[in-house]
């Protein structure tokens, strides 16, 4: 600090030299920093504004008010996008959160074959969402998949139709999203786990406190700022979910697993509706800032207390 | 030396060269050219197109098709980009209503002189002409014709049905499907699970039990037509088709149970007669089923219109423009659109082509004679399941509700009638 202010207030040329001989490092942060700040802000403004006007196949100039959004709340699409992103994203958070916690612990064991594990876990990861939702939309399917499977394997009262059942193919849904993603959230736990301070676990250890116990009360807790993290990275990807659900149920059957970000497509590109697209694209910013403004103040507060 | 002057000479020699296109211009003498955008690129659509443009070519003109393939989303998005930039197409696939909406955005080419000049409005269905002329100028030309709502039956179904009528009414088709159940087949009709395709069972039941008022309610959309009895007995007629359809389809399309029809064990699918060169090219032969126009009450055709078109957009280049007219003189041409439809297993648009020479299949004869009937009753009319009866915004609000009730069955008839109202309005 007092380097910095002795440096700016010095006159002459050895501070201008000092900013020179730090122009490459200005550049290498400010400029992709500014570039991608003004090309999110610019088209997230543009967004809002095109929101608010009575365009349909192109942009135009005008003002509607609310109309739009007024529109896109009345219908019945938004209205199951938003029950379904309400259930999807809990459930999909939750799920995934406690199935990579316990993948973590697990694998915390000191097992044998722990990295080829944890390659297997992670790998689900590295393929595509579309390639996921088509897989399981095989899998799934009630006449070639799993539950064929299973009736020729000689069980025939076996039932498992749910991408078909239009009240249980949002968990589907679910389902792929975890095998997708639990293997991120088994590895962010995984390097938590291990960065436990070993003395403190040998010192509960001696103060008796048998391995159920040292996990309750000693390693969980300080996984907070993890789990917090987790948490927000997945609603994050929840809220914004699109190419998962195409694959797998293009919001079917009927219409009963569609999502914000498939509404939004929907009016934009396939029913020509600019104004009314932007509208619900500004009402998922909305959700997302919901979930990310008050992530932002906790870790605004925790700094604030830990300095 | 002789050669001092080269660099003079390269300067004139060059001004004379950049000067001749505008001289030959000046003489009239310009080359058609065509940029066209269109989503076909593959199969028997991209084989049609490249043909169309091979004939183009033989006519001493440019042809510069760029195919956007997918969705035609994808086709209209790359249209909005250049549209935006002022750069249109000179011509450009575009179909229905949505031929009036995109007109408003930029200007298109003013057609009423060719198409007068080939005596083309007497020719093509009224209904259809309509769409092609908002603002009463032909500024867009239909191009082929399939109708929705074909009538297709496995052979080998009807064997074990023991049936050998090919249905005329709904009634019919409800007896002959009761008839498949009880000869063994458990799902008496093909389908495909899209959203189209729920469309496609809901304006085929509509039209065949009312075309009148199937015209006042999805084309005029009249508040009366829309809450009246036929609709109601329509949805209820979409039901029981429901009811008989393999619900483990899920979001497939209709091809992927193409084999389980021609082997019997699905009897009857209502599709478009695009599936017949689908059909074909999956190796089934004509004898593996029949074609019939779709079940109507009143025992005479109903033909529900989908039509392929171009629109030309506005361009100031002469050779562009020369480009436009022979591209249009060549989309009225009978021997092309015969050339064109052979191709794809579509209809050509003029009716007075003759389609008893060797090309042509016995679907396609009986497609275009019940074009024929059709528009002579008034009852051809134009297909909502494939964007021709409405806009894309208010298509997409009707078919939600239609695609929602096909899959959910505890919404009654009654209740699916207001829904479809209330979606109108809303859409509106």
């Amino acid at each position: 600090m007092t380097d910095a202010v002795s440096t700016a207030t010095r006159p002459g040329r050895p501070a201008i030299s000092g900013v020179v001989r730090r122009l490459p490092e200005y550049l290498m942060i400010w400029v992709p920093l500014l570039f991608s700040a003004a090309h999110l802000v610019s088209f997230s403004l543009w967004t809002i504004w095109i929101s608010f006007t009575p365009s349909t196949l192109v942009p135009v100039s005008g003002w509607v008010g609310l109309r739009n959004y007024t529109a896109v709340m009345a219908s019945r699409n938004w209205q199951i996008a938003f029950d379904n992103l309400l259930l999807f994203g809990s459930a999909f958070v939750l799920l995934s959160l406690v199935t990579g916690l316990v993948l973590a612990i697990l694998l915390d064991q000191r097992i044998r074959g722990e990295n080829v594990l944890r390659s297997i876990f992670l790998y689900p990861l590295a393929v595509s969402f579309v390639v996921t939702g088509t897989v399981w939309s095989w899998l799934l399917n009630p006449g070639i998949g799993i539950q064929k499977l299973v009736h020729d394997l000689g069980w025939t009262s076996f039932r498992f139709d749910w991408l078909v059942n239009r009240d249980m193919a949002i968990w589907t849904i679910v389902i792929a999203a975890i095998w997708q993603s639990s293997g991120f959230a088994m590895a962010l736990f995984l390097a938590g786990l291990r960065s436990v301070d070993a003395d403190i676990i040998k010192a509960a250890q001696i103060d008796g406190a048998g391995p159920i116990r040292i996990y309750r009360r000693v390693i969980l807790p300080t996984l907070w700022p993890i789990t917090i993290t987790v948490v927000v990275v997945q609603l994050q990807f929840a809220i914004s979910a699109f190419d998962l659900v195409r694959a797998l149920t293009n919001g079917g059957p009927g219409i009963a697993t569609q999502l914000p970000a498939l509404v939004v497509y929907d009016l934009m590109f396939q029913r020509g509706l600019l104004g009314r697209g932007a509208a619900a694209a500004v009402l998922m910013l909305l959700i997302l800032l919901a979930v990310l403004l008050p992530y932002a103040a906790w870790r605004y507060f925790r700094r604030a207390t830990h300095a | 030396m002789p050669i001092t002057t080269t660099r003079r000479r390269l300067l004139a020699g060059s001004v004379a060269a950049l000067a001749l296109p505008a001289f030959a211009r000046a003489q009239g003498a310009v080359k058609p050219r065509l940029t066209a955008i269109s989503q076909w690129s593959a199969g028997s659509d991209g084989a049609a197109i490249t043909a169309l443009g091979k004939k183009f070519e033989e006519k001493g003109g440019i042809w510069q098709h760029s195919p956007v393939p997918g969705f035609t989303t994808e086709m209209m998005n790359k249209l909005r980009a250049q549209i935006i930039a002022g750069d249109p197409p000179a011509c450009s696939q575009l179909k229905g209503p949505e031929i009036a909406a995109w007109s408003k955005i930029a200007p298109t080419v003013n057609l009423d002189a060719v198409v007068a000049s080939a005596g083309y409005e007497k020719v093509v269905a009224p209904d259809l002409a309509r769409l092609h002329k908002p603002g009463g100028k032909w500024i867009a030309l239909p191009l082929q014709i399939y109708s929705t709502n074909m009538l297709f039956l496995s052979k080998r179904a009807m064997d074990k049905a023991k049936a050998d009528k090919i249905p005329v009414t709904w009634a019919d088709f409800n007896d002959l499907a009761e008839k498949m159940k009880a000869g063994g087949i458990t799902y008496p009709i093909a389908n495909g699970g899209t959203r189209p395709d729920d469309g496609q069972k809901f304006e085929a039941s509509f039209a065949g039990i009312s075309p009148a008022s199937y015209r006042a309610a999805i084309m005029d959309l009249d508040k009366k037509a829309l809450e009246g009895p036929e609709i109601k007995a329509a949805f209820a007629q979409v039901r029981k088709i429901a009811d008989w359809m393999d619900p483990n389809v899920g979001a497939q399309p209709y091809a992927t149970n193409l084999k389980r029809f021609v082997d019997g064990d699905m009897g009857m699918m209502i599709m478009g007669g695009w599936a017949q060169g689908v059909l074909r090219n999956a190796g089934f032969k004509f004898d593996d089923f029949m074609i019939a126009p779709g079940p109507s009450d009143n025992t005479k055709p109903v033909f529900l219109l989908n039509a392929d078109a171009f629109i030309f957009w506005q361009r100031s280049e002469p050779d562009l423009q020369a480009g436009q007219t022979l591209m249009a003189q060549l989309v009225m041409d009978p021997a092309i659109q015969t050339m064109y439809s052979q191709i794809t297993g579509s209809i050509p648009v003029r009716t007075d082509v003759d389609l008893s020479g060797a090309g042509w299949s016995d679907g396609q004869r009986r497609t275009a004679s019940a074009l024929k009937d059709a528009v002579a009753n008034n009852q051809a009319v134009l297909s909502l399941a494939h964007n021709m009866a409405q806009e894309n915004g208010l298509t997409a609000a009707m078919i939600d509700v239609i695609t929602e009730y096909v899959k959910n069955k505890t919404i009654t008839p009654e209740q699916a009638v207001t829904r479809l109202a209330e979606a109108v309005e809303g859409a509106r």
